[in-house]
């Protein structure tokens, strides 16, 4: 990919220039954190004219690769005040590659606050076009509007009305291959960043787009044989295996069942009422059901794992795409909801609203604990979220996030790391996730280092989820992921290429193919050791210090049911993830 | 005794076969029984057990020495586990 588009929102011009050289052997999160490091101001407000905002492919997204159809977002974000790199799957990355971008950079600010402007891109160039049409309208009346404008065939960028309105839990929305406003970059309110630049959607058209040269054919196509294969072989990844057939949501009973899910704002490691809102259950409705329902639905294109679902209402009509195992977990177990119909509601509403599905969630339970609803409370839940929607001033503080959130209510109970909402795993009972959530550079984030493969999922060894001493683990493992969201492939190859050696091979020779490197292995893991020292500079100059690599003090004295433990990882192996 | 949760196709060895509600059997527990002993008992066999086991929420191995009144969890091995 040759080219960078840099769009001026304070000027409102567009302009194509060549990749630099320093940035020609990087894409995806490489890609967005080295701009955002190079460009961004570490103490710049993540709302005002200095920071920018970065979209970027992977490496490998539209080679053929399979499952690498990434889009990376990357900038300062609104709820941490660190960089942020979060990425979505969906139509667009693909798109944009064929078109030859490497990265779209958004920089400055409109003069007219309130006003939106579209970004459409294809073959021909660039072009802003007054956006007030779209605007202030839910996502599912939107994404019609817009294909029936531009076509069918294109991928649509945006953020709903909680970006507009400059909200912390506001994500990126892509398109999936139907065209549902579903596939999310949804951490750290970068859609609030893309609302501060007066940016409501990219429109990508690859029309006649040139496609990604690769450099060496041989090469690719050997590492891509080696990959696929042991995709198809994993148990996790094949056709027909867990993902493939109960979606990520089959992890509801596993890690309930180890006591790690956290329950009614992170009161409980267990919940009741998790089989009803289980992966199963989640396969079994949608044979039931019938319709239009499905599990094994494909996000992106080139996916071969294709773990989404389409969940059906009781008619066979569609209520929602996707029941994840995040989002049945954050507006479900998290708010003590065990209703996959009303789960399936919540997240449509955040589809439609233009919501962080994990942040959203989490902040209702926060709610809950304060006493705004009550545990369990589908009806009042729904509501709270309407509340969002309207942009009330309760929406408002309920938009800012969990953080926001609690300290307006008093909440003491606030399962946050650097202002981010924590996913769906319980630190005290897993430890080693407890060490990536409070040292990982975007705040408490699974996916910048999933000790839970190893310690729960039996991948790539076992490790005892009570044991303290995981620095080491959870380095290795934010290191080995910062490499892979640069490729563009989707996190979930982690479990074939950390258990079948030629898998991980696979994917570096993918790369070696594509840019005509030679990296071996151990390169990638350095590689990827560079992006998060990088990240980590951005950090500390934007004022983070060891404190901020800190869990919850609540998790420290508030046992976790039903291993009655308490976050007791010592400080000093905190402080050794980064400084060995 | 020692209360098995079952999941997956492993639920057919309860009378539950129902996923939203817990497929759970009672075992009559022995002295020294192993999680490996527990699963002989119920018949399941061993092919079709994957390597999510949890003895009171803690992941275990086959040879991990079971208690009465224990709380144990079998997932089949077509529940290999996943993400996000």
């Amino acid at each position: 990919m040759s080219k960078i588009l840099r769009v001026n929102m304070t000027d409102l011009t567009t302009k194509f220039e060549d990749v630099p050289e320093k940035y020609r052997l990087t894409g995806g999160r490489g890609l967005t954190s080295a701009i955002t490091c190079a460009e961004v101001p570490p103490t710049c407000h993540p709302l005002g004219p200095n920071n920018k905002l970065t979209f970027a492919p992977g490496i490998l997204t539209a080679t053929g690769a399979p499952t690498a159809g990434r889009l990376s977002v990357g900038g300062k974000a609104p709820l941490t005040g660190t960089i942020k790199e979060t990425n979505a799957g969906g139509m667009a990355a693909d798109k944009l590659a064929r078109l030859d971008i490497k990265a779209i950079i958004v920089e400055g600010q409109p003069k007219e606050k309130g006003k939106f402007w579209l970004l459409k891109v294809d073959k021909d160039g660039a072009q802003l076009m007054p956006a007030d049409e779209w605007t202030g309208k839910g996502l599912y009346e939107t994404y019609p509007k817009l294909f029936a404008k531009f076509g069918k065939d294109v991928g649509i960028i945006s953020i709903g009305v909680a970006g507009e309105r400059l909200m912390a839990m506001a994500g990126v929305c892509v398109n999936d291959p139907e065209g549902r406003p579903s596939r999310y970059a949804g951490r750290g309110g970068m859609g609030a960043v893309m609302g501060s630049k007066g940016l409501k959607a990219i429109i990508v058209d690859d029309k006649g787009g040139s496609g990604v040269a690769i450099a060496n054919k041989d090469a690719f196509n050997t590492g891509r044989k080696k990959l696929t294969d042991a995709l198809r072989e994993h148990a996790i990844t094949k056709p027909g295996g867990t993902l493939n057939t109960y979606g990520t949501a089959a992890l509801v009973n596993v890690i309930n069942e180890a006591g790690a899910f956290p329950t009614r704002n992170f009161r409980e490691g267990r919940f009741e009422g998790a089989s009803k809102i289980s992966g199963e259950t989640i396969n079994e409705t949608c044979k039931k059901r019938g319709g239009v329902g499905m599990t094994g639905h494909r996000c992106s294109p080139g996916c071969i794992i294709q773990c989404s679902n389409v969940y059906p209402k009781p008619d066979g009509t569609e209520l929602v795409s996707c029941q994840e195992y995040e989002s049945v977990w954050s507006l479900g177990a998290d708010c003590g909801i065990d209703d996959l119909d009303v789960t399936g509601e919540l997240i449509r509403l955040c589809n439609d609203y233009g919501l962080d599905t994990i942040e959203a969630g989490v902040t209702i339970g926060v709610a809950m604990d304060a006493g705004l609803a009550k545990f369990g409370d589908g009806k009042k839940a729904i509501e709270l979220m309407h509340e969002i929607g309207k942009g009330t001033p309760l929406g408002h503080i309920l938009g800012n996030g969990a953080e926001v959130t609690a300290r307006t209510f008093g909440v003491v109970r606030c399962p946050t790391v650097k202002g981010q909402a924590m996913p769906a795993y319980e630190p005290r009972a897993i430890k080693g996730i407890g060490v990536t959530y409070a040292t990982s550079t975007m705040g408490a984030d699974h996916t910048s280092g999933y000790t839970i493969a190893p310690e729960i999922l039996g991948v790539s060894g076992k490790l005892d989820p009570f044991t303290v001493e995981k620095a080491e683990v959870s380095r290795n493992f934010q290191y080995a992921t910062a490499f892979l969201d640069t490729t563009g492939h989707c996190l979930f190859i982690a479990f074939a290429i950390l258990d079948i050696a030629s898998g991980f091979e696979g994917m570096v020779e993918e790369c070696n193919g594509v840019l005509g490197t030679n990296w071996t292995t151990d390169d990638a893991t350095r590689i990827g050791g560079d992006i998060v020292k990088m990240e980590r500079a951005f950090n500390e100059a934007a004022g983070f210090t060891k404190v901020d690599d800190r869990l919850p003090e609540f998790m420290k004295y508030e046992k976790l049911p039903p291993h009655n433990v308490v976050y007791d990882v010592p400080d000093a192996v905190l402080d050794k993830v980064h400084n060995p | 005794m020692v209360e098995v949760h079952l999941y997956g196709k492993l639920r057919r060895f309860t009378d539950n076969l129902d996923p939203s509600r817990d497929s759970i059997i009672l075992v009559p527990h022995k002295p020294n029984d192993t999680i490996r002993d527990i699963i002989r008992r119920i018949g399941i066999p061993l092919e079709e057990v994957g390597s999510n086991l949890f003895l009171n929420g803690e992941y275990s191995p086959l040879e991990r020495k079971v208690e009465d009144n224990d709380r144990l969890g079998i997932f089949p091995d077509d529940m290999q586990m996943i993400i996000v």
